[in-house]
């Protein structure tokens, strides 16, 4: 197995970061980093009125997505709309209903892994704004090498050499107070999958070891993002509290 | 005796800071209870689930609630808010409250009001209002009289200084006791406010530098603890006093 230009491993992810709420105006914000893909995301509303076209009975959501250079072409059309259908299915869009809530997603930063990093900042973005969530969505990149083997997290680099990907999400790990033993007659949550966009040719036995090595490393993700929002609200309520 | 340590299995997420998706209820064990949930909270059909990070409360015996502060806001009946203006229409006024839908003031909802004393708001206009009806489906809908007809302060707000701030701080500054900023505050400066649980905070006093301080003690105190506040507000006194 061949080393990968940066020197990580086949499972190693780059270093994650997060931070939320940086934007004055916006409803809701964070900024999402994964090595040098580094994407900022804004969310407003929820806001009175839905678009023509679209269910008056649920919430409805508009995805923006500004790149970083260049004009706007189907490549962003093509993101815009696989991000908002990833984002209507964790969101509960009975909660308010015939409302638009807006997402704008702009590209700072981009060394590969593009649209995951776009799903978890706005999926961030969404918890700053408070918007309601059935949970949260955790995206991962995973590349098939030529000789079956799976590598995470792909660079730019990566991406234009090797002959196929994907970029999978899955629901995150929930805390949970119910016991193991009463629910297991159903798959756990995290064994679910919400989107996913595969680029190139690959075998099914290729894809199903895409799938379970991007599951398992979601769960690394999804800790994170536990971590990082815990973080910052448990600082913010203990000084708020005294 | 069994009631009290099932309750303590299942609510071990209390006080502890909560992601959508969590589950912190399982309805299939707790039998003939009947529980209150506040927002953030909602069951899905067994489960009682989280819908917004935050952190978890519990008001014993059987209110849960998550706590969390946004830019926005929710409405909930009986809630104070300030509202702004935007529109008169023939027998409501269209009132902006933060909320997903602009909210409804009729016309007649003040203290002796009748067909023939409307009162006269322009478009801007600062209104202190009681949240009366508030689904999620409806536009909410205001009133200017408590619960038993009077004015009790709700109505205009003239002069004074209105600014925006999250809705956790608005529900500190309300909180009992006094919240240390505003009591700090009091001590050396006389000044009038009104909060609005939708995040919007007015502020009035007799000279513009009392406001403008008032104004900036209140926004700086927000993730501050009671100590840090009290030695933040007298700072900012100091600095008055001498100039």
């Amino acid at each position: 197995m061949e080393d990968r230009t940066d020197g990580r491993n086949a499972n190693q992810l780059r270093p994650l970061g997060c931070s939320r709420t940086i934007l004055n105006r916006a409803h809701g914000s964070a900024r999402w980093s994964q090595g040098n893909t580094i994407v900022l995301a804004a969310v407003y509303g929820p806001k009175a009125g839905t678009k023509k076209g679209e269910n008056p009975e649920k919430a409805s959501f508009e995805v923006i997505w500004k790149p970083k250079t260049g004009q706007i072409g189907k490549q962003e059309r093509e993101y815009e709309m696989i991000l908002k259908r990833t984002l209507q299915s964790i969101c509960l869009v009975n909660v308010h209903p015939n409302t638009t809530t807006s997402v704008i997603v702009q590209v700072v930063g981009d060394d590969g892994s593009l649209l995951p990093c776009a799903i978890n900042a706005s999926c961030a973005a969404l918890v700053d704004a408070g918007i309601p969530m059935k949970h949260l969505a955790v995206s991962i990149s995973c590349g098939l090498m030529e000789e079956g083997s799976i590598i995470l997290d792909l660079t730019k680099s990566e991406e234009e050499k090797l002959k196929a990907f994907a970029y999978l999400v899955f629901p995150n790990s929930p805390l949970s107070v119910i016991d193991k033993v009463h629910s297991s007659k159903e798959e756990p949550i995290e064994h679910g999958i919400i989107t996913s966009v595969s680029y190139g040719a690959m075998p099914v036995s290729g894809y199903f070891d895409c799938l379970e090595r991007g599951r398992a490393a979601s769960a690394a993700i999804s800790e994170f993002l536990r971590r990082s929002l815990q973080k910052q609200s448990s600082e913010d309520a203990s000084r708020a509290a005294q | 005796m069994d009631v009290d340590t099932g309750n303590m299995t299942q609510t071990n997420l209390v006080d502890k800071v909560v992601v959508p998706g969590d589950v912190v209820l399982d309805l299939t064990k707790m039998e003939n209870q009947t529980i209150k949930l506040g927002s953030g909270l909602h069951q899905d059909c067994d489960y009682i689930s989280v819908m917004q990070a935050g952190k978890l409360r519990l008001s014993k015996p059987n209110k849960y609630w998550v706590e969390s502060s946004q830019k926005r806001y929710v409405p909930r009946l009986e809630d104070t808010v300030l509202g702004i203006v935007v529109e008169h229409r023939s027998d409501n006024f269209l009132v902006d409250i933060k909320a997903p839908n602009l909210a409804f003031l009729p016309v007649l909802a003040f203290e002796g009001g009748t067909r023939r004393n409307i009162p006269k708001f322009e478009t801007g206009t600062l209104i202190y209002a009681r949240v009366v009806k508030a689904n999620g489906i409806m536009n909410p809908e205001l009133s200017c009289t408590d619960a038993s007809g009077k004015a009790a302060e709700f109505g205009q707000l003239k002069n004074g200084y209105m600014f925006e701030t999250s809705t956790g701080l608005a529900r500190m500054l309300l909180s009992s006791p006094t919240c240390p900023v505003l009591e700090a505050l009091g001590k050396k400066i006389s000044f009038e406010t009104a909060v609005g649980l939708n995040g919007r905070v007015w502020v009035n006093a007799s000279s513009p530098d009392d406001v403008i301080l008032v104004s900036n003690a209140i926004m700086r105190s927000e993730f501050l603890s009671g100590t840090q506040q009290r030695i933040m507000a007298e700072k900012l006194l100091e600095r008055l006093q001498k100039s």
